[in-house]
């Protein structure tokens, strides 16, 4: 139970301990000034903002380093255990009367998630959209496999790690994507010409990778019948993808590859939401248990106390 | 040899609640007291209760669990 705290400034003097006994508390000294002459508002503001600023402001740094150390960490801890898709707001539920119940928790940690509402609206747009052509050239690293496609099923033909560049021509009647792959297949050095067949997620979206997939161009003692594609990924710029809702696609994968990972990565962003709001409780009413300068209760305070004043043993009643 | 596999699977998950008790521990101490070293002592004795308690569990459902 938190104590009821009467300031010294106040006239009262008096502090209510959780043991609930009626002690004096001596003037302000170098611990609770820095709270008590700070305006608790902005603090407590702050505190939401950005975890432990609140404390910064009131020249609290020691307890404002553990917040902001503790709960950005676990914050960002969990972002990157969930591989960037574990802060967002879908679409759907813009409407703040219908945010998800995780968001909500999430939502703690102050201007790091609520980042995730403006996201949603950008992603929710006619532009952002999978790409079937390029406006502009790309020239990323990349990572992913070479397939075999049959009639039944694909092949998997090696890995790939390389860059991969990638241009739309619109000379002719329709516009037509080729570019070239530099890299390694399973290690040894290769070399793909690809044309055609490009498929690329959409812009703005969860994960700091962006799925991309290509045919590779026909060569002369290729099988007619048989078609080689590259399918993987590459990087998403930061901004696309901080708390961007994610394609439910990509939620399946990280559920598929990180199982319970994902599970424990939205855990550590709930737990930092949750947390902070210990923070901005303490910047504001300052710490549960006291700033340690209070003093012992007297021994006996007796039922004929006059230093006592009325409404402080009402509270002490309570 | 399977069952090993997995064991050690599930362990590796159970490592991540280490910073996650470390840390609640922190910010818990933090929000009841004020003076850094009584902060410091007392997230520590809740780290420990909560590793603690973790291990307990674990001792107790790992037993109920041999044979199976």
């Amino acid at each position: 139970m938190r104590p009821a705290r009467f300031r010294a400034e106040d006239g009262v003097g008096l502090h209510l301990d959780e043991s609930c006994g009626l002690m004096p508390v001596p003037p302000s000294d170098d611990r609770r000034r820095p709270w008590e002459e700070k305006n608790v508002l902005i603090a407590g503001v702050l505190a939401y903002l950005v975890p432990g600023l609140g404390h910064f402001y009131q020249g609290r740094m020691f307890k404002g380093l553990i917040y902001f150390v503790c709960i950005l960490g676990a914050y960002f801890g969990g972002m990157r255990l969930g591989e960037g898709a574990v802060v967002y707001q879908a679409p759907i539920r813009r409407d703040l009367k219908k945010v998800s119940l995780t968001f909500l928790g999430q939502s703690g940690v102050g201007l790091p998630s609520l980042v995730a509402l403006y996201q949603s609206r950008r992603s929710d747009t006619p532009e952002n959209h999978d790409e079937f052509d390029l406006t502009e050239p790309i020239s990323a690293p990349f990572t992913g496999r070479l397939l075999t496609t049959g009639p039944t099923r694909d092949d998997v033909s090696g890995e790939l790690v390389g860059h991969i560049e990638l241009k739309t021509s619109r000379e002719g009647s329709l516009p037509e994507t080729r570019g070239v792959f530099h890299g390694t297949k399973d290690g040894q050095p290769i070399e793909l010409e690809l044309s055609g067949g490009l498929k690329l997620d959409r812009p703005i979206s969860g994960g700091f990778q962006r799925g991309l997939e290509m045919h590779v161009a026909h060569s002369p003692d290729q099988h007619p019948n048989e078609a080689m594609v590259i399918r993987g990924s590459i990087p998403r710029p930061f901004f696309d993808a901080f708390n961007a809702p994610p394609d439910p696609a990509l939620v399946q994968d990280l559920h598929g590859r990180l199982g319970k990972y994902y599970d424990l990565a939205i855990a550590f962003t709930l737990i930092a939401g949750f947390l902070n709001v210990l923070a901005i409780w303490d910047a504001i009413e300052g710490p549960a248990y006291g700033f340690g300068d209070e003093q012992p209760p007297p021994p006996n305070p007796g039922p004929d106390r006059t230093d006592v004043p009325a409404n402080a043993a009402t509270v002490a009643a309570k | 040899m399977n069952w090993t596999v997995f064991a050690i699977a599930d362990l590796t998950v159970t490592w991540y609640l280490m910073p996650l008790a470390a840390i609640i521990s922190l910010v818990y101490s933090a929000s009841r007291y004020e003076l850094p070293e009584r902060i410091l002592k007392r997230a520590a004795r809740l780290f420990a209760t909560i590793v603690g308690a973790m291990a307990g569990v674990f001792a107790v459902l790992w037993f109920f669990s041999l044979g199976l």
